[in-house]
């Protein structure tokens, strides 16, 4: 008894030890890199010209903007304050504590000051190419007052200028060399680049830690290599089904979150059946958003009913979401007129995950009398289609939308292409006049009661990284900020 | 051989026509491409002008073989690097993976097909007929995450993908080298079988050589010619960059960089890789041509 009490306090004190060693071990931070995956890699470092997802959240992080926005969407300070000295002229003044741009040799450095801003925002006026020059179309002129005060007069009035100076501020001094950003970027945001071979090499500038972001296009291949080892961190674009298998590995700590991206389904409103409001409903009635969030998607996931969500600070009042009703679905495209069953066509991409939306829909909507053809394009022809009209259905998510002009840019009559994103040619007189004004609540109602989207849902966001990875979560709109915190400790 | 250059410019030719016409008739355009869909239509106009878009096709398809001429296949539009430093990098990946494919083929696929020729209808005949038949029908999007799970995650042999080390090459190298494989060993099976009938072959046995004298010297030689067609097939696709193997093994190849540009509506490489293709299908058929000659003679007296 007495060995076997020895023995036990023996045991006891080693695995303290080794409980202790291994806390502490948990302590240090490892400088070792820390590999992120990525399903398609950032097309162009340049914030002038970035469109594409992966290339805006990376220039986050390797730049710094006038401004950001808070958790509820409104245009915070981020290098600078700013005053509405008159309707067209807002003075911004940057921060006290000076940033400073991180060149690639270490011997060059300058701080940002508000040249650079002047010369950032000036620029767009000579890119003839830039997708971003139309938003700054409205600059009339810049002054620098001092080095850290500037003032943006505009041609016309512009109440949400502020939230569009969100481009990250280059130097002025490789501006005016005609620099080649978009491959060798210089900002003075917390990542600077590295290399850029096969894959994104950063390092963060306050410890020297190096992250990596590689591309890895297909989901499955991005899972093995996470439970190899081979890669540290992924987030979203996984099948919910790899996501539930990760969540099972001993190795791997999966975090979800809310999501604010919004998905929907896109109709044409020039359509002669789809024009029918009550068809508009029927269809929103046809759709099961409860079954289809709790069967196929990541947990986290909610119903949508407006492009803005909930916590938005346009959104005084929520909506009803449109809840699964066939038999109601039925009973209105009978008063309609319609008969049955209605036959529509729903395009969308080749992406496996949106075919598998389609088909569930495409089966939920039989009982209440629609049949649904899917059409599954690749993405460039698909996205053609949609921006030519060539479509009744279609399925869509916006990303990373903060503004509510987003609403005057999809569904206000002057913004049917070319002229703008109101891809179903949705004219409506009363929503004109509400987007005039600005009433954000009264828009999203009317848009909620005309239907010229049907909305779907804000899909939950998810980040699966190995145990040791610490400091990362994922966001509503699937940024990367935190790469900028994210460390590694022993395991 | 002189024909033979004449009709490989034609063809070359040709492709560059089609892909100029094919790419200036599919909707959209560089501009919208380039602008998004908030641009001004008198901003659109300005930059069409720039790029010269609003000038007769005639003269923008002189305006692109004046260029290609200079060695200059213009910019991406995504990214705004020039075609050429894209073609640099990835037309040497594709290279290096196609031909460590065909070295597995060829070293699994021809001495198997000859082992089975040589145990015809036996059933070490029947297994190798077996294990090709399987491999034939294995896509590479399947056997290639298998060989991952196996030789990465459970073995921790290789790494899963990417091109960082020199390992990496091996996966994707296998995957597409194992469905070759199959391929050479039942054409070469079956070529040998052919020849192994013949006379002459019966004659040089009865001469006195060496079985392995027969089979390496006679009979193989002259079943070369079908071996060399397919392998100078297939190395043609091989180059032409195998879109799914290199997308799963994140291989920056050719193949991969095609079908992503024309994912993104990025004309101006869309163009360059077809262009490059269909060199590398003319100049392997060429080279084929060549090793026909070299292995039968009496092709060149055809001629």
């Amino acid at each position: 008894m007495k060995i076997f009490n020895v023995f036990t306090t023996f045991s006891l004190i080693v695995l303290s030890l080794t409980t202790t060693s291994c806390h502490q071990q948990v302590e240090k931070p490892l400088n070792r890199e820390i590999v992120f995956a990525m399903g398609q890699a950032p097309l162009n470092l340049d914030p002038r010209y970035a469109t594409d997802a992966a290339s805006e959240r990376i220039n986050r992080l390797i730049y710094q903007s006038l401004v950001d926005f808070d958790a509820q969407s409104k245009p915070n300070p981020s290098l600078a304050t700013w005053r509405a000295i008159s309707p067209t002229e807002y003075r911004f003044s940057l921060n006290q504590v000076p940033s400073t741009f991180h060149y690639p040799t270490a011997l060059i450095s300058s701080r940002l000051n508000a040249n650079d801003v002047k010369a950032t925002y000036d620029s767009f006026a000579s890119l003839k190419d830039s997708p971003h020059a139309a938003e700054f179309d409205n600059i009339e002129n810049i002054i620098v007052s001092d080095d850290r005060t500037l003032l943006f007069q505009l041609k016309k009035p512009d109440k949400h200028f502020p939230a569009k100076l969100i481009i990250g501020i280059l130097p002025a001094a490789l501006i005016a060399k005609n620099h080649d950003f978009s491959h060798s970027p210089v900002g003075s945001g917390p990542l600077k680049l590295l290399s850029w071979q096969n894959q994104l090499k950063l390092v963060r500038v306050s410890d020297g830690q190096t992250i990596s972001l590689q591309e890895v296009k297909d989901p499955t291949v991005r899972v093995l290599k996470l439970l190899h080892g081979e890669v540290d961190v992924l987030q979203g674009e996984l099948p919910p089904e790899l996501v539930k298998y990760l969540q099972t590995k001993a190795d791997i700590l999966v975090k979800t979150n809310s999501g604010a991206n919004f998905s929907y389904l896109g109709l044409n409103m020039q359509d002669p059946i789809l024009k029918n409001l009550k068809v508009r409903q029927a269809i929103a009635h046809a759709i099961d958003r409860d079954a289809i969030i709790q069967k196929v998607m990541v947990s986290n996931t909610r119903v949508a009913s407006a492009i803005l969500p909930p916590e938005h600070y346009t959104n005084q009042q929520a909506l009803p979401a449109y809840a699964y009703q066939p038999a109601l679905a039925r009973k209105l495209l009978l008063e309609a007129g319609i008969k049955l069953p209605l036959k529509l066509v729903y395009k969308t991409s080749t992406d496996a995950q949106r075919v598998r939306f389609a088909t569930i829909m495409q089966a939920k909507m039989l009982p209440a009398g629609i049949q649904l053809e899917i059409r599954s394009l690749d993405w460039g022809t698909f996205f053609e289609e949609v921006k030519q009209g060539n479509f009744q259905l279609y399925g869509l998510t916006w990303v990373g939308i903060k503004t509510p002009e987003i609403y005057s840019k999809a569904f206000g009559s002057n913004s049917i292409p070319p002229n703008g994103f109101n891809r179903g040619r949705y004219a409506d007189l009363e929503l004109d006049q509400l987007l005039l004004d600005e009433n954000w609540q009264a828009v999203t109602t009317r848009i909620h009661n005309q239907l010229p989207y049907i909305p779907l849902w804000y899909e939950g966001q998810f980040v699966a990284m190995r145990k040791g990875i610490h400091n990362f979560s994922p966001k509503p709109d699937g940024n990367w900020d935190d790469l900028a915190t994210i460390s590694r400790y022993a395991h | 051989m002189i024909k033979q250059l004449i009709g490989f410019c034609i063809v070359i030719f040709g492709v560059l026509l089609l892909t100029f016409l094919l790419i200036h008739l599919v909707p959209g355009d560089p501009v919208e491409v380039m602008l998004g869909e908030s641009a001004s239509s008198a901003d659109r106009e300005v930059l069409r002008a720039e790029l010269g878009l609003n000038q007769p096709i005639i003269y923008q398809f002189g305006h692109y073989l004046n260029k290609l001429a200079h060695a200059d296949f213009g910019l991406s539009i995504h990214t705004q690097t020039p075609i050429i430093e894209l073609i640099k990098t990835r037309y040497p990946a594709t290279l290096k993976l196609a031909f460590v494919s065909l070295l597995i083929g060829l070293s699994i696929g021809v001495p198997m097909g000859i082992y089975a020729a040589l145990k015809a209808s036996k059933w070490q005949d029947l297994i190798v007929t077996l294990v090709s038949v399987r491999l034939s029908a294995m896509p590479a999007f399947w056997l290639g995450p298998m060989l991952m799970l196996i030789f990465a995650v459970w073995l921790g042999w290789l790494p899963v993908s990417g091109m960082e080390s020199n390992t990496s090459i091996i996966l994707p190298a296998l995957t597409l080298g194992l469905g070759l494989s199959a391929i050479l060993t039942r054409m070469t099976r079956t070529s040998l079988l052919e020849v192994l009938s013949d006379d002459y072959i019966r004659t040089a046995r009865a001469k006195g050589l060496t079985e392995s004298n027969v089979i390496i010297h006679h009979a193989l030689r002259a079943a070369l010619l079908p071996i060399i067609t397919i392998v100078g097939l297939q190395m043609g696709s091989l180059l032409a960059g195998t879109v799914i193997t290199e997308t799963i093994f994140s291989w920056d190849g050719i193949g991969r960089l095609l079908v992503e540009s024309i994912e993104k509506r990025d004309y101006p490489v869309t163009q360059a890789c077809v262009l490059l293709v269909a060199l590398s299908y003319v100049v392997v058929n060429l080279l084929t041509d060549m090793l026909y000659r070299l292995a039968d003679p009496r092709v060149k007296f055809s001629h």
